[in-house]
């Protein structure tokens, strides 16, 4: 008989009082397919308790300390020294951070709350049939309202890397600008399916990342932007390169 | 919120403590206001904290927007540590409780139930049998598990701490945790493609 799992967990995480694992390693000396799973557990033990750490992605930092200073800015007088274009990239984060919370959750909470095609049955075909079209209509009002706010903060970002363009040398500029009409037309392409197929899950997904795509690149805009002006080349350098990463 | 304050303090486990970044900070009381001594702070924590939200959120995109939340949040309470404790455990407390409080909400919200994974029928191993499980493999592995028993994992597996704190955490009992540890092994093996 073999050890249930609770029993092979515990030896796997070596747990076991010597009696017990005396009578489990009995057990695995004779069951290859017992010995097997527990080679495997311990394994994964392994891997999961030598997990390195992860790096954030560069722009992190210029959005925490954006928001900061946003914070900063509301709870008491500008400091002396800030730029326009600060003040600006700040505010910007919030109406990114605003936009892409209201678009997740309106998003996800539509998902998971939909009824299933065949929940019912025949019986209560009429009332599905009237639900599914309110939900349908419900999820269109919803796409739109997300679409509303991803566009409100793509726009308030153009507006910073357009007007602080300047602090970027040309190559670069070009570079972004070449990257951003590469995502317009895929906005466009997959807003033209949404409006086709206002129903199509695939299609709402596909338009909604790539408006997360154009706010990525230009919240990286923004920050490279915030790293040329403090002079920051280390910085300035690390978000390229992870632009260049991003677009191999 | 209300859950986070109810919450019982979050221990530490020893190996939890082992696995800690250099903390040169233990024990100083933290200068509000210091964005450079801040930024400082977050390039030595970070990778850390982050590494805890894409785990226990189960994507690097949520994994990001936790990781601004956190620091955001560690920014406003600066001015509350006293320095008895190392900023580090300190910001890893917050970073906990933050991430708690975010699989609590999103378990209200989402009703989802935790076994998506056994109704989905099989899934394409991400690495052959008999290959070593390098870090991108169980990250990416770690993604596909369902809610409840990847924390358990990262909680247990990952981040150290035993099922009875793991149990108190996620607010469910403690052989819960050992079956939910247990099925994310499982799951775990059939997506490393070692079963």
């Amino acid at each position: 008989m073999h050890p249930n799992e609770d029993t092979l967990n515990a030896y796997a995480d070596a747990t076991l009082d010597p009696g017990e694992r005396a009578e489990v390693e009995r057990h695995l000396g004779a069951c290859a397919a017992c010995r097997s799973l527990v080679e495997d557990l311990r394994a994964i033990v392994n891997a999961a308790s030598t997990l390195e750490f992860r790096d954030p992605p560069v722009r992190a930092w210029a959005r925490i300390e954006r928001a900061i200073e946003l914070e900063t800015a509301n709870d008491g007088p500008a400091k002396a020294g800030h730029h326009r274009w600060r003040w600006l990239a700040a505010a910007a984060v919030l109406v990114t951070a605003v936009g892409l919370t209201i678009g997740r959750s309106q998003f996800r909470s539509t998902m998971t709350e939909r009824p299933t095609a065949s929940a019912g049955g025949p019986a209560t075909a009429a009332p599905d049939a009237a639900a599914s079209g309110a939900n349908a209509d419900v999820l269109e009002s919803e796409m739109r309202q997300a679409e509303q706010h991803y566009e409100k903060a793509i726009k308030g970002l153009e507006q910073i890397a357009k007007d602080d363009q300047g602090a970027l040398d040309g190559r670069t500029a070009a570079t972004l600008q070449k990257n951003l009409a590469v995502i317009d037309q895929a906005i466009g392409e997959s807003r033209a399916a949404v409006r086709s197929q206002p129903a199509s899950e695939p299609a709402q997904q596909s338009l909604i990342e790539n408006f997360k795509t154009k706010l990525s690149l230009l919240e990286d805009t923004v920050a490279l932007i915030n790293e040329m002006r403090k002079g920051n080349e280390a910085g300035a350098a690390r978000i390229v390169s992870d632009l260049k990463t991003k677009g191999d | 919120m209300t859950a986070a304050k109810q919450r019982p303090p979050i221990p530490f486990s020893s190996k939890q403590l082992e696995r800690k970044p250099e903390d040169r900070r233990a024990g100083a009381p933290f200068q509000v206001g210091d964005i450079e001594a801040f930024e400082t702070l977050y390039r030595e924590q970070a990778p850390r904290i982050f590494s805890l939200a894409c785990r226990m959120a189960g994507s690097t995109e949520d994994g990001e927007d936790l990781l601004q939340e956190i620091f955001l949040q560690a920014h406003r309470k600066l001015g509350g540590f006293k320095g008895e404790s190392a900023i580090g455990t300190w910001l890893y407390r917050l970073a906990l409780n933050h991430c708690l409080d975010y699989v609590r909400s999103r378990q209200v919200k989402m009703r989802k139930v935790t076994d998506t994974l056994d109704a989905a029928g099989s899934f394409e191993p991400l690495a052959r049998h008999d290959t070593p499980i390098t870090r991108l493999d169980l990250d990416r592995a770690l993604e596909r598990l369902p809610d409840g028993c990847r924390e358990a994992f990262v909680l247990h597996d990952i981040e150290g701490y035993d099922h009875k704190e793991v149990g108190r955490m996620l607010g469910i009992a403690e052989g819960t945790s050992k079956s939910q540890v247990f099925k994310a092994r499982l799951k775990l093996r059939g997506l490393l493609g070692k079963s």
